[in-house]
């Protein structure tokens, strides 16, 4: 349950954003979850309303989570592939037991993904 | 614009979009390269210790410091919920420990490290100071026992290494991949009760090598001695 304290460091970057740009609310908020950040969606949102009362400037944000697709490399050729949407395997994420499209490898290893960044805001 | 009738006369629409780009974990990030730095001025290496509660951390730090006290200048920094029970165990062996509590976070984060690595550096005794004032070989920070939180929060550590004892089951690396996928080492405690707990050390291996091909895999019993010498071989080749 690492999320509400994340939440609370998004919540603090929001109020010091606001005040650099002279800004009295920000109303949207878009953050990318990377697929492999070991972030719970819900848990997060869920924490991010209930601090985001606290104080004036963030009282109305509006939190919208993007989602990446998960990346994986075929441990056999090299080759890199992007798992579609919908094919996501949820509880083994990190080792694709989708074949590798272009040798048709079973052993694929998830890439990148941990990252969990402040993308955009909306202010006034 | 007019919130009466719409019009665009008031000029008062200063909605406007900001692009930020910012990795929420900036600002931990940025205190985990300091802790780095502060930890190479005093001389040594900091290894990050993950495991759930009861894998046999603080044990494995008792052998090692048994094995390694008397070459190697260490220091352990002990993240725990309450009490300073590891911190005792460690400096029962006559080893300077920070005991750092959370009071209820599941995981150490980079600005409570600091804080622990400055009351290390201030219980290093002026005998293992060195000339250019290195104070110590080896940091070990033991973090709260859980294989999930800390996997997110950097502390400045030089390599991570996550233990899993026997009783907690071979599946635990398929269970819990972002903490295997950061590591660079992956230790199998308390192998002396293979016999007694239906744990296959391929399993385990093969997963956690599927999640992080260059992890590195060991075995052991700290108790019996098993496997252990690989594990202090490995410490002092990243000492030296």
């Amino acid at each position: 349950m690492h999320e509400l304290s994340l939440a609370q460091g998004l919540i603090d970057q929001l109020l010091a954003l606001a005040d650099k740009h002279q800004a009295e609310k920000i109303t949207k908020v878009t953050v990318i979850v990377g697929p492999f950040s070991g972030i719970v969606t819900d848990s997060f949102s869920f924490g991010f309303d209930a601090l985001k009362q606290e104080q004036n400037p963030t009282k109305e944000s509006v939190l919208v989570l993007e989602t990446p697709p998960p990346e994986y490399t075929c441990l056999q050729c090299g080759n890199c592939f992007t798992s579609p949407a919908g094919q996501v395997q949820k509880p083994r994420p990190f080792s694709s037991t989708l074949p590798c499209p272009d040798c048709g490898g079973a052993h694929c290893t998830a890439k990148g993904g941990d990252e969990l960044i402040l993308k955009q805001l909306e202010m006034e | 614009m007019c919130d009466v009738c719409g019009c665009q006369l008031t000029g008062t629409s200063n909605k406007r979009l900001v692009e930020v780009n910012q990795s929420l974990l900036e600002a931990n990030d940025r205190q985990g390269d300091a802790n780095r730095t502060h930890i190479e001025r005093m001389g040594a290496v900091a290894i990050n210790l993950i495991s759930s509660p009861g894998a046999g951390k603080t044990t494995l730090l008792e052998h090692t410091i048994d094995a390694l006290g008397s070459e190697l200048r260490i220091g352990v920094v002990e993240g725990d919920i309450e009490t300073e029970r590891d911190a005792d165990r460690i400096r029962a062996k006559g080893v300077a420990a920070v005991q750092l509590t959370t009071g209820g976070a599941c995981h150490l984060d980079a600005p409570l490290v600091h804080k622990g690595l400055h009351a290390l550096e201030d219980q290093a005794n002026s005998k293992q100071e060195t000339a250019e004032g290195k104070k110590y070989d080896l940091i070990f920070i033991e973090n709260v026992g859980n294989l999930v939180c800390p996997a997110t929060f950097y502390l400045g550590e030089h390599k991570r290494v996550i233990l899993v004892s026997v009783p907690e089951g071979s599946d635990k690396p398929a269970k819990y991949p972002t903490t295997f996928r950061g590591a660079d080492l992956f230790v199998i405690t308390k192998t002396d009760l293979l016999d007694y707990f239906d744990f296959s050390l391929d399993e385990a291996d093969k997963e956690a090598g599927r999640i992080q091909p260059e992890l590195e895999i060991m075995h052991l019993s700290a108790t019996t001695g098993d496997g252990f010498s690989a594990w202090i071989d490995w410490l002092k080749k990243l000492v030296a």
